[in-house]
């Protein structure tokens, strides 16, 4: 594991977020450290979107105290932005630019200059160098998460947040997005990711929170969070291969009811 | 590293290059706005003399404006907004303010080469030749009706999420502007009708730019027609604003 004992790229403190009269999410607090990929993991519903919204401020949240690299997100909200790189669920750019263009817009949103030479290199770097001239809206969905996945980086934030990043790849593009996530780490970055592949979530956060009905029921690393609640009567009899995973810790901690 | 967040300039400039980008790639629905006022303004080459060069100018100008308005900018708004283009675009240092002026800028780019072009085929095809002043009052007060119908589309897109309603929803207004306008200001319609149209966005509009012109023609009745123009187009904007949101969610 390479987490390094800085202060929190990301701190969440206390958030509370409402829908109308409905609670999404509940006194939910936590920090994301540098070098750190942290794993926000719940069922469909449980408030792993509605808290990455509030922390990129998509939504406004009711009460808690959200800093990304020790800017506000509230009071300072462009400066928070500035600082982190976002990969949403549904992440779509404009259909009828090619994806250099996608790319040049966001390097000049994000105050980055780049050369066309450069732009190229960025492509080439995400096997996409032919379809420079292709428009985003001709390419496969592994090629538009690659897209995607760089254009979040493109300024080399102090903090990635991707929700949901594997969904609907094949498992030669879930490898490579894991290999530029893990890279990313490796440049002492923090990473945000919410994930259903408990699978993966094992093999590659550092540390994992367990969010249910809006309320994180557990948090710590994958190996702490499965030691921990092994003989849990629950984790056990949602076990099915001899040996307890996080998915029977998961399932062990959330029901198995299925959620909307 | 701490980044710092970019000149709003700089994000702005991105944003218009991009915004025409995306124009220049939808010209064909971009021509098909223009193609309605100059095909109605060619076709009317022989009755230009007796309904008067004011009067199918700014008629076809009127047309133009509400296609812009209604067609082209609410459709793209809704589109956009449906693919969750904004909510990325909302997720970078970008004040959200930048993100619409840089649409707008592109809506006005077209209200100007809509003009330009009706003064165009107006002065070749028609003969309908109007002094410099009148060209630049003119096309002053077809940004200022610009304005109303980009307000209405404001307004259509803060209530209606769903783009294909939104869709349905700006041809069926469109439709209804264009016939009622224009047959309910000759009187066809009966005159209370006939009032109506004269103090509705279309008219209000369509009389501004017609009185424009021929700047000699302004009365106070077109000085009316303008501060209730004005006033449509602050009313909608502002409902707009107020009722738009920026995922569908």
């Amino acid at each position: 594991m390479s987490t390094h004992e800085h202060t929190p790229i990301l701190q969440v403190n206390g958030l509370e977020v409402y829908y109308g009269a409905f609670q999404a999410v509940r006194n939910v607090s936590f920090e994301v450290k540098p070098g750190e990929i942290f794993g926000l993991l719940g069922p469909n519903g449980a408030g792993k979107t509605s808290t990455l919204s509030a922390i990129e401020g998509l939504i406004r949240f009711r009460s808690g105290h959200i800093t990304v690299a020790g800017h506000d997100v509230r009071q300072k909200p462009l400066y928070a932005r500035a600082n982190m790189g976002v990969q949403l669920q549904s992440t779509s750019f404009q259909a009828e630019l090619t994806i250099t263009e996608i790319i040049r817009l966001y390097a000049g949103i994000y105050g980055v200059n780049m050369t066309a030479e450069q732009i190229l290199a960025v492509l080439a770097e995400i096997q996409l160098a032919d379809a420079a001239g292709k428009r985003y809206g001709q390419l496969s969905g592994g090629q538009q998460q690659r897209v995607s996945l760089v254009i979040a980086t493109i300024h080399d934030p102090s903090l990635v947040l991707l929700d949901e990043p594997t969904t609907g790849l094949d498992p030669q593009s879930r490898r490579q997005l894991w290999e530029r996530i893990e890279a990313i780490r490796e440049k002492g970055h923090g990473v945000l990711l919410t994930t259903h592949s408990m699978e993966e979530a094992e093999s590659v956060c550092d540390r994992i929170a367990i969010i249910d009905h809006g309320t994180i029921v557990a948090i710590d690393t994958p190996a702490e969070l499965i030691q921990r609640h092994r003989h849990d009567p629950e984790v056990i009899s949602a076990s099915r291969k001899g040996r307890i995973t996080l998915e029977d810790v998961f399932i062990g901690l959330t029901g198995r009811t299925i959620r909307s | 590293m701490k980044n710092t967040i970019p000149a709003t300039a700089a994000v702005y400039t991105s944003l218009l290059r991009a915004d025409f980008t995306t124009l220049w790639r939808n010209r064909r629905a971009a021509i098909l706005v223009f193609l309605v006022p100059v095909v109605i303004l060619i076709s009317w080459k022989g009755i230009v003399d007796k309904m008067g060069g004011a009067f199918a100018l700014s008629m076809c100008i009127t047309i133009g404006l509400t296609a812009i308005g209604l067609m082209g900018y609410t459709i793209s708004i809704a589109r956009d907004r449906d693919k969750g283009i904004f909510q990325r675009l909302r997720v970078a240092p970008v004040p959200s303010w930048t993100i619409m002026a840089s649409r707008i800028t592109v809506q006005i780019a077209m209200i100007t080469a809509l003009t330009l072009l009706v003064f165009i085929v107006g002065a070749n095809v028609d003969k309908v030749v109007l002094t410099p002043a009148g060209y630049i009052f003119g096309l002053l007060m077809a940004l200022a009706g610009g304005a109303v119908y980009l307000g209405l589309g404001q307004m259509i897109v803060g209530l209606i999420k769903n783009p294909e309603a939104v869709n349905a929803t700006t041809r069926l207004v469109y439709f209804a502007f264009i016939m009622i306008g224009m047959f309910g200001e000759l009187g066809v319609l009966g005159e209370s009708l006939k009032q109506i149209v004269i103090w509705s966005p279309f008219g209000t509009v369509k009389r501004i730019v017609s009185d424009s012109l021929y700047p000699g023609t302004w009365s106070q009745h077109t000085s009316m027609a303008l501060l209730v123009t004005i006033g449509y187009a602050i009313v909608f904007t502002v409902l707009g604003i107020k009722w738009f949101r920026w995922n569908t969610k």
